[in-house]
């Protein structure tokens, strides 16, 4: 079943800057989709119209069954969450857990399920210890993690992470996807990922749409999106860093390498074919003192 | 700078951030009224004594109740000087600046003594509650009395973006310094200026973003809160037996200054 379904949907600002032009977006329920671009690309464009922040100039979009103009705020926004870019344009409250009570208490629930889901999206995030903490005395990656509780405790079917993993040092980065990773592959819930860095989306994302000036230029799973180098050329992106070395050795040094691989693991297998076996000391690891 | 509006103390365990914020809310006004409406110094520098020796048990660094003192006792000062020369019939001394002649006056003089230690008082209230309370805790309570919504979320995100606003300005200064913005009187002007201006855009710019985070998770113009839990017996206790203190401190130093 489709959970968000955009059909040729146009976006012009008033000053006249078209920034979708034709977008096609699907996303099927329990789908890990990223969509990826360069500045500029169009993304927090589409992004906005998923939650209802814009209205598309034409084409339409609809979230579940229905027409998204048909939805209220309160079905609407307990459908698509968005978790944005900074956290300190989200987190207004003073300390944590009122931040993350902000929106079940907009839902007029009963305290006790107000605290239920701050304890529950909390839990979610890993930050159940911060529940008391004021937030400006947050790091940055707890900021981005509260800020994510806030949007889970809404307990939308649809999470939209803008640029999710920007501001984050290595340990952040992979704590956040491997948190998505978790809330799609074991919680079900439907991930959109709108970002531009490429090296972990294979290890998470099922199907990537690439998006360049207001147009989606090609979609499919992380293989055959990365398989166009000339596309991602020209939508102003890059390869995993991983898959341009194995490039780079097969262009230039002729290294027989079947595909491109994605991962660092992927790599590896490939590589270990190609070193002699004479070479390779098994289980180097497990044998460390 | 960022010290001054530093509230880590407020999230420190003891004696007085265990009391209910209602309760804290409630003695500090008492406290106010009195030193305010005091007849004479005593009282005032008695209250401003207990809230400074508090403060020192409670271990806040001198530097910040320096900092935060500050600016009321440069009021202080002004209101002494001010009335000194302003009020009253009885010369004390006279100076001449520029050709000008100044008579300082012992009823201004005891005007303005009054009144500052009276705003000396009335500060030192207002700091001892913003060390023990946090803010959060404070507007809860003070919704709890029913003040108005709309003053109360405008309080919450005053207080919320006045740390994310310094941070940007304090990057924004330390680059026009980097690039030799203040070296000049004239220069630091135009970059001073320019570094107001983008504050301002900077204000807009996050109220927006800010306003579209609050309506995608429901908000419809009224922030909502939390609720307080019933008062308990000791905080009823601690706020009526400080009230009585208070009430017969005032009463006091009525019979003493009547």
């Amino acid at each position: 079943m489709k959970a968000i379904e955009v059909t040729g949907v146009h976006f012009t600002y008033d000053d006249g800057t078209e920034a979708l032009s034709g977008v096609d977006f699907t996303v099927s329920e329990g789908e890990f989709v990223a969509v990826l671009g360069s500045n500029g690309s169009g993304k927090t464009t589409l992004i906005g119209l998923l939650v209802g922040l814009l209205k598309a100039t034409s084409g339409t979009i609809r979230i579940g069954e229905r027409e998204i103009g048909s939805l209220s705020a309160e079905e609407l926004y307990q459908r698509v969450g968005l978790v944005f870019q900074n956290p300190n344009d989200q987190l207004f409250a003073a300390t944590v857990e009122e931040d993350v009570a902000f929106g079940p208490r907009n839902l007029n629930l009963p305290e006790e399920e107000v605290q239920a889901r701050v304890t529950e999206a909390l839990a979610a995030v890993a930050a159940l210890p911060l529940r008391g903490r004021a937030i400006h005395h947050l790091s940055f990656g707890e900021q981005k993690r509260v800020s994510l509780a806030g949007v889970m405790a809404m307990r939308p079917s649809v999470l939209i992470l803008d640029e999710p993993t920007a501001g984050l040092d290595p340990a952040g980065e992979a704590q956040m996807l491997q948190l998505m990773k978790k809330l799609n592959r074991e919680e079900g819930m439907t991930v959109i990922l709108a970002t531009h860095s490429v090296d972990m989306l294979p290890l998470f994302a099922n199907r990537i749409y690439v998006l360049d000036r207001g147009r989606v230029l090609q979609e499919g799973p992380s293989e055959e999106i990365f398989c166009h180098q000339e596309m991602i050329d020209r939508a102003k992106l890059r390869l995993p860093y991983v898959s341009r070395l194995m490039y780079e050795m097969k262009r230039h040094d002729g290294v027989p390498i079947d595909g491109l691989p994605l991962t660092i693991g992927e790599a590896r297998v490939q590589l270990l074919e190609l070193i002699p076996k004479g070479l390779i000391i098994p289980g180097l690891e497990e044998q460390k003192p | 700078m960022f010290d001054l509006f530093s509230d880590i103390f407020t999230y420190r365990d003891n004696a007085l951030t265990r009391i209910d914020p209602r309760a804290k809310l409630v003695i500090a006004l008492a406290a106010l009224i009195a030193v305010v409406t005091a007849a004479g110094v005593v009282l005032p520098l008695f209250v401003f004594g207990i809230c400074l020796g508090t403060v020192t048990a409670l271990r806040i660094p001198a530097k910040l109740v320096a900092a935060r003192l500050a600016a009321p006792l440069s009021i202080v000062a002004v209101l002494v000087v001010i009335q000194t020369f302003v009020t009253g019939t009885t010369t004390l001394f006279a100076i001449t600046l520029a050709g000008w002649q100044f008579t300082a006056k012992a009823e201004g003089l005891r005007q303005g003594a009054l009144l500052g230690v009276r705003v000396l008082g009335a500060v030192s209230v207002v700091f001892l509650l913003s060390v023990v309370t946090p803010a959060h805790r404070i507007f809860q309570a003070l919704c709890w009395f029913r003040i108005s919504r709309n003053w109360l979320e405008i309080a919450i995100l005053m207080y919320r973006y006045i740390f994310v606003l310094m941070d940007r300005v304090a990057d924004l200064a330390a680059a026009q310094k980097l690039r030799l913005g203040y070296t000049a009187r004239g220069r630091a002007m135009r970059s001073f200026t320019a570094l107001a201006g983008a504050t301002i855009i900077h204000s807009l710019e996050q109220a927006k973003r800010t306003h579209d985070a609050m309506r995608l998770r429901g908000y419809r113009g009224a922030m909502p809160f939390g609720p307080l839990p019933a008062l308990g017996r000791r905080d009823r206790l601690i706020t009526a037996l400080s009230l009585v203190g208070i009430a017969s401190a005032r009463l006091l130093e009525w019979g003493i200054g009547g």
